[in-house]
Parts: C-alpha cells; sequence; structure tokens
C-alpha cells in the first residue's frame, strides 16, 4: 500500500508492504541509515524516532501505521536543537551505533521538561541501550543541552 | 566538523552494498548434537539458492587455533549450528526459505558442563583435529587426543607442593562464571562478492589479516586473492573476532554467481559466539604473617563446540589467574574444554575476567582466615619492579600497588572496610605479535593506513592524535582509510588493548623513515616476540602489562537480594593518555561491562539451548543500572609508553562486589551475583554467622 508522511518535514511517500515495520520502510533501499536495528523487540532504542514528537521503537511499528504522521530521524531535528552539539561536546559515543536514537531520545525530553533532574534523564534514556557503556557522558551531554 | 557518529550519517559494516547483492539466511540445528541424514529443500520456491553438503564439499576446514570448523556442520555439534544456508534477493524471502529447509537428524549424546566433558566416557566432539597454520594467536595448542580438551596449558614454578607445606594457612575454593553475550548493538554483518577468482569481503572484523588466512586455507587459494575491508563495528567486544559468517557468506556468493550479504538477527548473536563459562578451583597457602607460599589452580574454560581462540583464553586466565603476586611456588592446569554448547572466544577481558573473579575472592577468603586486611595481604605479595613473575620473565614498569591503594583511597577503604572490596588484576597483551603501518604525504595533509579496526575504541581518533603531533600537523590533515588486506599493511589483529601501542610504535618508525625518505612515504614496523611454553608455562607472557584496581561500596536488601551499589572506582595504569576523553570512555565502558557481569549478565541454557536470548531477558546495564558514584582514574608515569586499557578495569569490577559482599558475611562464589545468590548467601550467613574458609588439610 501507498504510505504518506511527514518525514523530516518534507511530505513523502512510499510503497509499503503491510507486515513491513516502519524501520525496514525507513532503511529500505538506502534510505535512513541512521535508523537501526538491534533488539527487534523494541527494548534497545538503536531504532528509535519521533512520531509527532514523541519518541517510539520504528521495530515495532508498521510502516502503515505512520500514514498521516510526523516521523523525524536525527537527520530531521532543527539546526538549532542542542542536543547534538552537546553529544559531540561531551564525546557522549564510542561507536555510535546508539547515538541518533539517544539524541532524539533526549531531544523529545528536553522540549517537554527543559531542564530535567539527572534521575528524570536517566528515566528517559532507560528504554536506550548502550552496550559501549557511555552513560555517564550521555547524562552530562543532556546536562549541557538543558543548561 | 560534527562526528558522523552524532549526525547519523556513520556507515557500518551492516550498510554495505553492491548491485545484485542478495540476502542470506541459514539453516540452524535443533539439537545439540545429531547426524544430518537428509536435507530436503523441495519446499524452497525457485528463486532461492539453498547451499548444502555437496556445495562445500571441495572446501577444508579452517579455525584460528585449530582447524575443527566446516562451513556446514555434519555432525551439527550446538543448537544452532547452520546445517545449510540459503540466499533470496531479499532478506524476508530468504528467511522465509530457511524456515522452509526440512533436516532430519540423528541425535548423538551431547555434553553439557566442562568438567562431564573433560571426564573419561563423554560423547566426543571433535575426534581429530589438526592444529592451525593460522598466523599464531598462542605459541602452540596441546589437545589431549581422544578426549574433548582441546587444549592443555600447564604453568609449573618452583614446588608447589612443597610450598603448601611451608604454609600455616591453606584456603581452597571453587568458583563458576557463567557464559555472557558480547551484545555489541550492530549485529554480525559480511557482504562477500567473486570477481573471478578473486573473493572481497567487507565486514566487521577485529582480524582482517586472520580471516584471509583462514579464507585462503579454506578456498585453497593464496592470501593475494583474498581481499578483506573493515568497515567500522557498531561495537564488537571480541564478537567480530576470526572467521564467524563469512565463509557462508562466500560460499553462498560463489554459488549464486552474485554478492551475498549476511546478517544476523539478534537471536543469532547467543548461537554466534559467547564468553567462555569457567570453573576455577584456586588452592593458597601462605605463612601467618601473611607471605603467599603456594598457589594452584585448576581452570575448566568451557570452548562450546569449536575451539575457536578457546585455547589462547585457557592459557591467558591461566597465567592471569596467578595474579599480580609473587609467590615462590605456582602450579596452573587450565583446560579449554568441547562442549555441545555454541561457540565461545574472545570476549573484552579475555579469560581475566574469570581468573580475577577466582583468585581475588581467594584473597579475601584467605585475608578473612589470616585475621588481616585484605588490602594490607595484597600489598605485603604484590609484584614490584625487578621482580619475577610465575613465568620467569622479570617485570617492568610496575604499578600493581599505586593503583591498588588508588582504589582503596576512593572509597575509604583505611578507615572503614565494611561494605567494600577491593581487587587488584594483571593482564596481558598479545604476545608475540606484529604492528605495520604506512604514511604517505599528499597535498593537503597525510594518509595513514592501518589495519588497526575501529570498533568504538576509538583507535582511529588514537592514532589521528599520535600522527598528527609526529608530523606536525593539524589531527583533521589526516585520512584513515578502512583497514583493507590489499592497501593496509599487516598487523596481529585488533585485540588485547594492544593497538595504540603497538601501532603508535609503528607509526613512529614510519614518520622517522618518511622524513628518512623523499619520496612522501613512510613504512613502520614492530614486532614483540615472546610467548609461553604451553607445557610449562615459562617465557614471556606479555611484552606489556594490563594493570589496575577497583573498589565498590555497597548495600544490600537482606530481603530481596538487591545489591545496590554506592560508588565504584577503577584505577588503570595508563603509562602515557593519548587521547584523554577516549581512554575515560573506555575505563567507563569497561567498569559498566564488568557491573554487568557481576550482576546481571548470564547466558543461559536448557539441554544446550539457549533460552534468553533476547535483549529483554538477557540483562543489559541500562543507565538506571548505574552506581551511585562511578568514579575513575588514569595514572600516569613521565616517559612512559602509552599502555593498552580498552580492557583493564573490566575484570576486577566482580571481585571488587564480591569482595564487599564478603565484608557484610555473604559468600559468594558464582557469577553473576543474581538476586537469588545472594538471599541464598544471606540464608548461609544466618544458619553460621561467621563463616570461615574450609581449611584444606
Amino acid at each position: 500500500m501507498i504510505v504518506e508522511l511527514l518525514l523530516n518535514g518534507r511530505r513523502v511517500e512510499f510503497e509499503a508492504g503491510a507486515g513491513e515495520t516502519l524501520l525496514e520502510a525507513l532503511r529500505r533501499d538506502g534510505g535512513l541509515r541512521s535508523v537501526r536495528a538491534t533488539c527487534g523487540i523494541g527494548v534497545c532504542g538503536a531504532c528509535t524516532v519521533l512520531l509527532d514528537g514523541q519518541p517510539v521503537s520504528a521495530c515495532l511499528m508498521l510502516a502503515p501505521q505512520a500514514a498521516g504522521r510526523e516521523v523525524t530521524t536525527v537527520e530531521g531535528l532543527p539546526q538549532d536543537d542542542p542536543v547534538p552539539g552537546a553529544f559531540g561536546e561531551a564525546r557522549a559515543f564510542q561507536c555510535g551505533y546508539c547515538t541518533p536514537g539517544m539524541i532524539l531520545t533526549a531531544s523529545s525530553l528536553l522540549r517537554e521538561e527543559p531542564h530535567p533532574s539527572d534521575e528524570q534523564v536517566a528515566e528517559a534514556l532507560g528504554g536506550n541501550l548502550c552496550r559501549c557503556g557511555c552513560y555517564p557522558r550521555i547524562l552530562e551531554a543532556v546536562r549541557r543541552a538543558a543548561a | 566538523m560534527s562526528d558522523p557518529r552524532v549526525t547519523g550519517e556513520a556507515r557500518y559494516a551492516q550498510d554495505a552494498e553492491r548491485p545484485g547483492m542478495w540476502h542470506a539466511a541459514f539453516v540452524r540445528s535443533p539439537v545439540p548434537h545429531g547426524r544430518v541424514l537428509a536435507i530436503d529443500a523441495s519446499a524452497v520456491s525457485e528463486n532461492v539458492v539453498v547451499l548444502t553438503a555437496r556445495d562445500v564439499a571441495d572446501l577444508g576446514r579452517y579455525g584460528c587455533q585449530l582447524k575443527d570448523q566446516t562451513v556446514l556442520a555434519d555432525p551439527a555439534r550446538h543448537v544452532g549450528d547452520v546445517v545449510a544456508a540459503v540466499a533470496a534477493p531479499s532478506r524476508a524471502e530468504a528467511r522465509a526459505a530457511a524456515a522452509e529447509v526440512a533436516v532430519d537428524y540423528d541425535e548423538l549424546p551431547a555434553v553439557f558442563d566442562p568438567l562431564a566433558a573433560a571426564a573419561a566416557g563423554a560423547p566426543l566432539l571433535h575426534p581429530s583435529a589438526a592444529e592451525s597454520a593460522n598466523d599464531p594467536v598462542s605459541t602452540g595448542v596441546r589437545p589431549l587426543r581422544g578426549t574433548n580438551v582441546c587444549h592443555r596449558f600447564r604453568l609449573l614454578h618452583g614446588d608447589v607442593e612443597a610450598g603448601f607445606r611451608d604454609a600455616d594457612v591453606v584456603v581452597e575454593e571453587s568458583y563458576r562464571s557463567a557464559a555472557a553475550q558480547h551484545a555489541p548493538m550492530e549485529p554480525h554483518a559480511a557482504l562477500a562478492s567473486w570477481d573471478g577468482e578473486r573473493l572481497e569481503v567487507i565486514t566487521g572484523t577485529q582480524t582482517p589479516f586472520n580471516l584471509r588466512a583462514d579464507m585462503a586455507g579454506l578456498f585453497g587459494v593464496g592470501e593475494e586473492r583474498i581481499r578483506v575491508v573493515a568497515r567500522p563495528m557498531g561495537g564488537s567486544f571480541g564478537a567480530k573476532t576470526f572467521t564467524r559468517l563469512e565463509a557462508l557468506a562466500a560460499c553462498l556468493a560463489r554459488k549464486t554467481g552474485r554478492p551475498v550479504k549476511a546478517v544476523l538477527e539478534r537471536d543469532e548473536e547467543w548461537l554466534a559466539l559467547n564468553r567462555h563459562p569457567a570453573v576455577i578451583r584456586v588452592r593458597i597457602g601462605a605463612t601467618a604473617a601473611g607471605d603467599l607460599t603456594a598457589k594452584r589452580l585448576d581452570c575448566w574454560v568451557d570452548t562450546g563446540a569449536y575451539a575457536d581462540c578457546g585455547p589462547s583464553v585457557a592459557t591467558k586466565l591461566g597465567y592471569a589467574g596467578v595474579g599480580p603476586y609473587r609467590i615462590p611456588n605456582v602450579r596452573v592446569d587450565s583446560l579449554a574444554i568441547y562442549t555441545n554448547l555454541p561457540p565461545n572466544g574472545a570476549f573484552r577481558g579475555y579469560g581475566a575476567t574469570q581468573a580475577v573473579w577466582a583468585s581475588e575472592r581467594t584473597m579475601d577468603l584467605l585475608a578473612e582466615r589470616l585475621d588481616i586486611s585484605p588490602l594490607e595481604l595484597r600489598r605485603r605479595n604484590l609484584l614490584r619492579d625487578g621482580d619475577r613473575f610465575a613465568t620467569g620473565e622479570v617485570m617492568h614498569d610496575v604499578h600493581f600497588e599505586d593503583c591498588l591503594q588508588a582504589a582503596a583511597g576512593a572509597v575509604g577503604y583505611e578507615e572503614d572496610p565494611r561494605g567494600k572490596g577491593l581487587c587488584v588484576l594483571l593482564k596481558g597483551m598479545q604476545t608475540p605479535s606484529r604492528a605495520a603501518i604506512a604514511v604517505e604525504r599528499t597535498p593537503v595533509g597525510y594518509v595513514i593506513r592501518s589495519a588497526s579496526c575501529e570498533m568504538g575504541q576509538g583507535v582511529r581518533e588514537s592514532l589521528r592524535l599520535q600522527g598528527a603531533a609526529l608530523l606536525g600537523c593539524e589531527p583533521g590533515q589526516i585520512e584513515l582509510p578502512d583497514p583493507d588486506t590489499d592497501s593496509s599493511p599487516f598487523d596481529t589483529r585488533t585485540t588485547s588493548s594492544r593497538s595504540t601501542y603497538m601501532m603508535g610504535r609503528a607509526l613512529r618508525e614510519a614518520v622517522r623513515d618518511l622524513e628518512l625518505r623523499d619520496d612522501g612515504h613512510g613504512f613502520g614496523e614492530v614486532a614483540n616476540p615472546g610467548g609461553l611454553d604451553p607445557d610449562t608455562g615459562q617465557g614471556t607472557a606479555s611484552t606489556h602489562w594490563h594493570q589496575g584496581a577497583a573498589a565498590a561500596q555497597l548495600d544490600v536488601d537482606d530481603e530481596t537480594g538487591r545489591v545496590t551499589v554506592g560508588h565504584l572506582h577503577a584505577a588503570v595504569y595508563a603509562g602515557r593518555v593519548v587521547d584523554r576523553a577516549g581512554a575515560e570512555l573506555q575505563n567507563e565502558g569497561s567498569m559498566i561491562m564488568g557491573l554487568g557481569t557481576a550482576l546481571l549478565e548470564e547466558v543461559e541454557y536448557a539441554d544446550g539451548q539457549v533460552t534468553n536470548a533476547n535483549l529483554s531477558d538477557y540483562g543489559l546495564p541500562g543507565s538506571r543500572d548505574l552506581p551511585g558514584r562511578l568514579t575513575h582514574e588514569l595514572i600516569e608515569r613521565e616517559g612512559a609508553e602509552p599502555h593498552g586499557l580498552g580492557e583493564t578495569a573490566l575484570p576486577p569490577v566482580p571481585a571488587a562486589i564480591g569482595n564487599a559482599l564478603q565484608s557484610l558475611g555473604l559468600h559468594l562464589t558464582e557469577l553473576p551475583m543474581s538476586a537469588e545468590r545472594v538471599l541464598d548467601a544471606v540464608d548461609a550467613r544466618e544458619r553460621a554467622p561467621v563463616r570461615h574458609a574450609e581449611a584444606a588439610s
């Protein structure tokens, strides 16, 4: 079926199978490679996208469910979003595989809660795993972005 | 310039593509041990290629230390062993087709425990296997013929029985550590294609030259006919070493005549490679004053269905278990043993994690028996500059006491040791090894060609910074292409925290060469000879020692068994730091992974079947699992060489936590220290409030 949605601020249409996940559809045909598969069951956050501003796991969502909605990946964050720069300054990454999902989740948190406590940040990022163990610097990056 | 890892532009092995490529899926055995009687692929659609034993009958065996693997297994030796493979235009079609391949098995007896597998009469996994001719991974493999022992490492130093006779106190205990899963966020991925008689593999690997040698041996061609390109990895931690799915992708590409890409599903990661579970018995003797007189270690290291690098893990586990101590009499027997579990291989810590857990828990048992502070007992026996280790080598640039003292100080151990624990470790670097590198001047800067592979550990940044300092340019003027066996000079491999040190020294040589020549090219190479005699453990275990210590402060909820780590500190000898943020990230990441090993992580099996092969049931540490305080330090020395530190802060964490529990009367011998095991220890304390370690007769 044809799915029409607002992807990173642009109206796009693509053909999606009924059982195809949003993750597969976004990555297909050399598409958005910043959205990455890891756990396949919505617990690791590597495939996080913002759906109407809220973080969701693209591996759990069927592509047709995104019809008519606004989907944002790290490429589509506004230029003035402070989170990516703060991740760079804090060197809050090693392999970088989980980083886009971390950034999107943190960006969404800061839009809702511009000055979160450390507890709130850890809670918000609780669904984003980083096997390299960059959490101390990720938390520091979110603190910087909120400052 | 934003880092591509932040912008999302980073591309990994799984992103590699070629026009016309197909996708692989694997048919895996549901039985832990069974001969393949028949494979029926008649239900598979015509637009799918199925790879069966006939297609690989012309190929030899491979394996980095023992040639005990074939591309397709028969018999299947573990649940998940690949007995057939398919390639199809899409991944979904390939997966569907793999599910339609029906396989009949004649099930064979299986064994899942290393002690049972090493016992007489156990079902044999590999009645015969030849030593590999691959670039030496250790200095010799010693299989015990007619058994499941694929390697026996022994270390003999002094007279251990006399040492125990001289002891006033002898303590003995046995420990287990569970299998763990590396769980890199990016799964294993490889893309293979043939250009006539030449194979090209784009893959996420730490070992491009070992992989090239394995592929050349397998296909019976010269190494110049194999090209391996190592893309950045989305994490590895040892998982992406030696040959994983590259041989299967290459065979599918050969049969289809197309490029074929293989990417593992998440649950397949637990079937591909895990960390060696180990059983370790430690016996240690000391005088009443606390001088160590003898130590004996017996280690059963479960390497699963294939040896992989299990022999060298058993070796390194064996000598790491001696610990950074002066002990006049030592005997180590460390066995790498086949079982019908998925293969176990390199994992950050490389045997030291399991050995340090057992050895350093025993130091606290001994301290309790001697009624000496665990800190004082360690200080009294630590190796110092100029001492000989049990391998016979003289120790240089020794900083164990600095590390231990720093760790103890960070948690206020000397003021009040209750609820606190310490651990100190020694870990070797791959020895022998070689590293070479090439530098080329360009109009805008320099190109540095090195086979050091990036997996997030920051080796490219380390080389860029070292290069900029040596060449007098900006880091941004240095281009570092991906490792490519066609154009990168030889390197043993990117393992054992060796690259900043070894490749950095080679780079220094290359820049010197560049300055001497007038063609804009420079080449540098360094080689560290050494290695241990596998029958005596004598020789040079490591030309460069990783030294560190950890301290933990914690509380236990006696009702639930929940351990709350209030403060975790690691102190690591860094020599000279090249990339401070990168070095700190290695400490932090190692400590957090160590926390997972200590408290959370265990690959669980039922009759050889992994029962928690997903990231919901297998507990990786998340942001809410961090200790109240996580601190660490890098100990430097003026004029010192950089010391590798990619792993050093992991192995001491479990024992620091276990020893903190012991200070509360809780005696844990198995990893992970799950809430259930802590509750058992709480019950045991209530039954026998003062527990003393068993005195051996």
